[in-house]
C-alpha cells in the first residue's frame, strides 16, 4: 500500500505544472551554477599557476645580492582552489589568495576575491550548494504542504481512512513519493556535477570521490529531513494554509535568518580581536618578548654571550662563522614563537566561532549542513588555515636557508657578501598538499552528528504524526 | 476611510497580527543595535588612526621648532589616509566590513598594490553578511508584509464570500486596495520609523536627510510588495495558492535574481587576476631595479633642476627613480583592473531594477555611506593623495633640501571629501523612482485582474 500511495504522489507531483516549472528552474540553476563555478575555478587556477611561474622567475632572476636582502625581497605564494569548490565555494571568496613571504614577518593571506566584486555577491553566490541548501527545501515544502492537510480539507482523507488504509501507509507513502519526485529532479543535476568533478584534476583529486560521497549523503539527509518535516506538519495541521504558514516560517528562519543571526550572536560572545590591536600587540611582543620580561635586545645580548662562551672567543669577529647570519637565525626563531602564539590564538578563535555556529545547527539544520558541506568540499576556514600554516612553514624554511647561507658562506664581518642564482634556484618551490579526508572528517563530524540528530528526529516526527493521523484536526 | 478603519480594526483583532508585529519589531531592534555596534567600532578605529596621526604631527612639529629635518625622516613614515566613518552606519553595514577604510601611504610604497582588509573578520561571517537594518528591510520586511497581506481576497474566493460581496456591488479594486494598505500600514509604519530612527542616530550633518530619503526608499519598496500581493490575489483561487505564489515570488526577487545578476556581472566583466597583478608588479620592479643607474641618470638628464650637486645619486634617489618606473609600467595594468570593477558596478546600476530588492539594497547602502560609490571616491582620492605625496617629497629628496618649520603647513595631508549631495541624491532618487514605477506597474496589473468579472469567474 505504501508503494501504491508513493507512486500516486510521484505521478501527481510530476503532473503538477507548478512543480515542473519549479523543478526545471532549480535544475537549470544547479547546472548553470556548476558550469560557471567550474569555469571560474579553472580560470583562477590558470591565473594563479601563471602568477606562480612568474614569481619563481622573479625570484630566480633577482640578481646577485646579500642572502638576507633576498629574504627581504621575499616571494609570493598563491592559494589553489579545492576541486570541490565547483560545488561549494565556501569561504574562498572571503579569504585571501596570495601571501607574501619575507624575512621577519608573518603576513596575512591577502587579496580577497570578494573585494574585487560588487555588493551583489553579498546576496549570496550562486552555487550548487546554495541551491540545494535554500531552494530545494523550498521546493520540497511547496510540494508537500498540502499532501495531507489538503486532503483533509477536501474531505478525501476521511474517505481513504474509512477504506481501512492504515495511517502510517498514507504518511510514509506520501513522504516516499515526495522524496522520489525530488530525487528524480536531482539525479540529472548530480550526474552533471559528477561529470564536472571527474574532469577536475587538481591537488587532492584522488580523495575527491570520498568527499563527494559524504557531500551526497549530507545533502540527501538534509532534503529527506525537510520532506519528513513537511509531511509531518501537513499531517498534523487543520488545513493546507496553516501547514504552509508553519513550513514557510521554518524555512525562512532556517535558510534566511539563522546564518546571519547565528554568526552575529556567536561573534558577540566570542569576538575576534581588532586588526590594529592584533598587529600592535604582535609587534610589541616581537620587541619585548612574549612574557614582556626579556626584550629582544636583551635576549640577543644573552645569546651573543652564550655563543662567545661556547666557542671560547671574546669578540664576534673571531667566531668561525658570520655572526650576523647566526643572529638572524636566532631572531627568526624568537619571532616565530610570537607569531605562532598570536596567529594561533586568532585562528583558534575563528574556528571556535565556526564550531559554535555549526552547533547552532541544533536549532537550524542548514547551519550544520553548511559547515559539513564546506568541510567536505575543502573550502572552510580549517582548510584555509592549513594553507596559511603551510605557507608560513615554507617561509621559515626559506628564510632559514638564506640566513644559513649568510652564516656559513659569508666571511665573518663581511658586509659585502652576495649570493646569486645558484642559491636562489636551490630554494624549494612552494607545494601545498591539501589535507586528507580524515582532516575534513574531523572538522565535519560534529555537524554531521547534528544533522543526523535532525534526520532521526524528523523520521520520528513523521512516524509520530502517522500514529496520530485523524480525518479532522481541531 | 471608514472601511480603512474597519480593516485596521479587524487586523488588530487577530492575535496573529500582534505576534507578527512583535517579531518584526524584535528583528528591527536587533538590526538597529547590530548596525550601531558596527558603526561604533568603525568610529573607534577612526579615532585611533586620528590620534596616532595627531601624535606624529606633534612630534614632527616639536622637532621642527628646534631644527630642520631630513625629508626622508618624515616621508618614510606612512601617513594614514582615512575614510571617515559612514554618515549613517546604523542603516547598513554594506561593504564596510570587507573594504578597508584606512590606507597607509608612504613615499616608498606608492606602487605597492594595496592589500588592506577592513578588519580581522571571520570569513564565514563575511560570507553570511550581517543582521543589520538593511538585511531586515530588504530581506525580512517583504516577508512580513506578505504574511500580513497575502490573502486579500483569495481566501474569500475559496470560501465563496467573495461572490456575496461582489453581488452587493462593492468595487473590488477600491476595497482590495484599501485592504492591502490597511494590512500593510502597521508593518510599513514600523519599518519607516526604524529607518528614520537610524537616520537620527547618524553623526553626520546630513544624516537626517539621508534617513528621510531611506524612509522614502523603504516606503516605495513596501508599496511594491503590497502591489505584488494584490496581483497574486488577482490570480489565486485559494489562500494556500496565494501564500505559495507569494513565497515563490519573494524567492525569485530576493534570492534568485540578485545571485543571477552577480553571475552575469562577473561573467561579463571578470576582475583581472590579483595574483598576476602582484607577480607582474614584482617583475616590473625587479626589471626597473636592474636598470636603476640608467634610470636615475636619464631622470637627471630630463630634470637637471632636480639633480644633486655633482649628479651623484644616493641609494634613496635611485629607489625613487625605480619606483617611478614601476609606476609607469604598472599604470595600464592597474587601469585595466579599475575599469573591470567599474564596469561591474555599472552593470549592477543598469540592471538593479530587475529586482527591487537590489535597487533597495543599493539605495540603502548608498545612503548609509557604506556602498560602492563612496568607497570608490575614497580610493580615487587616495590615488590622488599618493600623487601629492610624490610631488611634494620627491624633489626635496633629489635636491636634498631639509624640511623646515616653514614647510609644516604644506605637508601633504589626506582629507576625504564626501561626494556632493546632489550626486548621490540623484542616484538614490532614480532608485526610488524605479521602485515606485515597478510598484505602479504591478498595481495597474492588479487592477486589471481585480475586475468584478474576472474575480467572479
Amino acid at each position: 500500500m505504501i508503494l501504491t500511495i508513493a507512486r500516486k504522489e510521484f505521478v501527481d507531483a510530476w503532473r503538477d505544472g507548478r512543480f515542473r516549472v519549479g523543478a526545471l528552474l532549480v535544475l537549470v540553476l544547479l547546472v548553470v551554477a556548476g558550469l560557471l563555478a567550474r569555469q571560474q575555478v579553472e580560470r583562477a587556477q590558470a591565473e594563479r599557476a601563471s602568477a606562480a611561474e612568474l614569481e619563481r622567475r622573479n625570484w630566480v632572476e633577482q640578481g646577485n645580492k646579500n642572502s638576507h636582502s633576498a629574504g627581504h625581497y621575499g616571494v609570493n605564494v598563491f592559494k589553489e582552489s579545492s576541486p570541490l569548490a565547483v560545488f561549494d565555494r565556501g569561504v574562498e571568496p572571503f579569504v585571501g589568495t596570495a601571501v607574501f613571504l619575507e624575512a621577519h614577518r608573518q603576513n596575512q593571506v591577502a587579496f580577497l576575491p570578494a573585494q574585487d566584486a560588487t555588493a551583489m555577491r553579498r546576496f549570496g553566490e550562486l552555487s550548487a550548494a546554495l541551491a540545494l541548501q535554500v531552494l530545494v527545501p523550498l521546493l520540497v515544502i511547496l510540494l508537500a504542504f498540502g499532501a495531507i492537510a489538503g486532503e483533509r480539507e477536501s474531505g478525501t482523507l476521511r474517505q481513504v481512512l474509512s477504506l481501512g488504509v492504515s495511517p502510517s501507509a498514507i504518511v510514509l507513502g506520501k513522504a516516499l513519493g515526495l522524496l522520489a519526485s525530488v530525487a528524480a529532479l536531482l539525479a540529472p543535476a548530480a550526474a552533471i556535477l559528477a561529470w564536472l568533478l571527474a574532469r577536475a584534476a587538481g591537488p587532492g583529486a584522488s580523495e575527491v570521490w570520498t568527499r563527494a560521497g559524504w557531500l551526497a549523503a549530507a545533502y540527501g539527509a538534509y532534503v529527506t529531513l525537510f520532506a519528513a518535516i513537511s509531511v509531518a506538519v501537513s499531517a498534523s495541521t487543520r488545513n493546507a494554509r496553516t501547514s504552509l504558514t508553519i513550513l514557510l516560517t521554518f524555512w525562512a528562519v532556517n535558510c534566511i535568518v539563522a546564518p546571519r543571526l547565528a554568526s552575529d550572536v556567536v561573534h558577540g560572545s566570542l569576538p575576534t580581536p581588532k586588526l590594529a590591536e592584533f598587529e600592535t600587540e604582535m609587534q610589541k611582543d616581537v620587541q619585548d618578548g612574549l612574557d614582556g620580561h626579556d626584550s629582544r635586545s636583551k635576549q640577543l645580548e644573552a645569546f651573543t654571550r652564550k655563543t662567545l662562551q661556547e666557542h671560547g672567543k671574546s669578540r664576534v669577529e673571531e667566531l668561525p662563522f658570520n655572526f650576523q647570519g647566526h643572529v638572524m637565525l636566532e631572531s627568526e626563531r624568537l619571532a616565530s614563537v610570537v607569531f605562532d602564539h598570536h596567529f594561533g590564538k586568532l585562528w583558534d578563535r575563528i574556528q571556535e566561532q565556526d564550531r559554535a555556529v555549526a552547533l547552532c545547527g541544533v536549532a537550524a539544520p542548514m547551519l550544520a549542513l553548511r559547515s559539513a558541506s564546506m568541510a567536505f568540499a575543502g573550502t572552510d576556514f580549517a582548510h584555509h588555515r592549513r594553507f596559511a600554516r603551510a605557507a608560513e612553514e615554507h617561509r621559515r624554511e626559506f628564510v632559514r636557508l638564506l640566513n644559513e647561507d649568510l652564516k656559513y658562506n659569508a666571511r665573518p664581518g663581511d658586509h659585502r657578501y652576495t649570493a646569486g642564482r645558484e642559491l636562489w634556484e636551490r630554494l624549494p618551490v612552494f607545494q601545498f598538499e591539501p589535507p586528507p579526508f580524515a582532516f575534513a572528517w574531523s572538522e565535519a563530524r560534529r555537524s554531521v552528528l547534528v544533522l543526523l540528530g535532525w534526520f532521526a528526529a524528523s523520521i520520528l516526527g513523521l512516524v509520530w504524526s502517522a500514529t496520530r493521523l485523524r480525518a479532522v484536526v481541531a | 476611510m471608514k472601511s480603512f478603519g474597519l480593516e485596521l480594526k479587524l487586523l488588530f483583532a487577530d492575535r496573529a497580527t500582534w505576534g507578527l508585529l512583535v517579531v518584526f519589531v524584535a528583528t528591527l531592534v536587533y538590526g538597529l543595535v547590530n548596525g550601531a555596534e558596527a558603526g561604533a567600532r568603525a568610529r573607534d578605529n577612526a579615532e585611533a588612526v586620528q590620534r596616532d596621526a595627531f601624535e606624529w604631527n606633534r612630534q614632527v612639529r616639536e622637532v621642527l621648532e628646534r631644527q630642520s629635518l631630513d625629508p626622508r625622516q618624515v616621508a618614510g613614515r606612512p601617513t594614514s589616509a582615512l575614510l571617515p566613518p559612514a554618515p549613517v552606519p546604523a542603516l547598513a553595514v554594506g561593504q564596510s566590513d570587507l573594504l578597508p577604510s584606512v590606507e597607509q601611504v608612504s613615499l616608498w610604497r606608492l606602487e605597492k598594490p594595496s592589500e588592506g582588509r577592513a578588519e580581522l573578520e571571520n570569513p564565514s561571517r563575511l560570507m553570511a553578511g550581517r543582521f543589520d537594518l538593511a538585511f531586515v528591510l530588504v530581506w525580512l520586511f517583504p516577508l512580513f508584509l506578505l504574511a500580513a497581506a497575502y490573502d486579500l481576497c483569495a481566501g474569500d474566493r475559496e470560501s465563496g464570500t467573495l461572490r456575496m460581496a461582489l453581488a452587493q456591488g462593492a468595487s473590488p479594486r477600491r476595497w482590495i486596495a484599501l485592504r492591502a494598505l490597511a494590512r500593510g500600514t502597521p508593518i510599513l509604519a514600523l519599518a519607516v520609523a526604524a529607518t528614520l530612527f537610524a537616520g537620527s542616530s547618524g553623526t553626520a550633518p546630513d544624516a537626517g536627510q539621508r534617513g528621510a530619503l531611506a524612509a522614502l526608499v523603504v516606503l516605495a519598496y513596501g508599496l511594491f510588495w503590497l502591489a505584488v500581493a494584490a496581483v497574486i490575489n488577482g490570480f489565486a483561487r485559494s489562500a494556500a495558492a496565494a501564500a505559495m505564489a507569494a513565497g515563490t515570488i519573494w524567492v525569485v526577487f530576493v534570492l534568485v535574481v540578485p545571485t543571477l545578476l552577480n553571475v552575469v556581472v562577473e561573467s561579463l566583466h571578470p576582475a583581472p587576476s590579483r595574483a598576476e597583478l602582484v607577480a607582474e608588479a614584482r617583475a616590473a620592479a625587479s626589471d626597473a631595479e636592474k636598470r636603476g643607474n640608467e634610470l636615475i641618470s636619464s631622470f637627471y638628464r630630463d630634470h637637471p633642476e632636480l639633480a644633486p650637486p655633482g649628479m651623484q645619486a644616493d641609494m634613496m634617489s635611485r629607489m625613487l627613480a625605480v619606483q617611478d618606473e614601476v609606476g609607469r609600467a604598472m599604470e595600464p595594468v592597474k587601469e585595466r583592473f579599475d575599469e573591470a570593477i567599474l564596469a561591474q558596478q555599472q552593470v549592477v546600476d543598469r540592471w538593479r531594477f530587475a529586482s527591487p530588492a537590489i535597487a533597495t539594497h543599493e539605495a540603502l547602502t548608498e545612503l548609509a555611506g557604506t556602498g560602492y560609490w563612496r568607497h570608490r571616491a575614497f580610493r580615487e582620492q587616495v590615488e590622488a593623495f599618493k600623487g601629492a605625496v610624490h610631488a611634494y617629497y620627491s624633489p626635496k629628496f633629489h635636491k636634498r633640501v631639509p624640511l623646515t618649520k616653514a614647510d609644516l603647513p604644506h605637508f601633504p595631508r589626506f582629507e576625504f571629501a564626501e561626494e556632493p549631495a546632489s550626486v548621490w541624491r540623484a542616484r538614490v532618487l532614480a532608485g526610488v523612482a524605479g521602485i515606485l514605477a515597478l510598484a505602479l506597474a504591478c498595481g495597474i496589473w492588479a487592477a486589471t485582474r481585480l475586475s468584478p468579472q474576472k474575480l467572479s469567474a
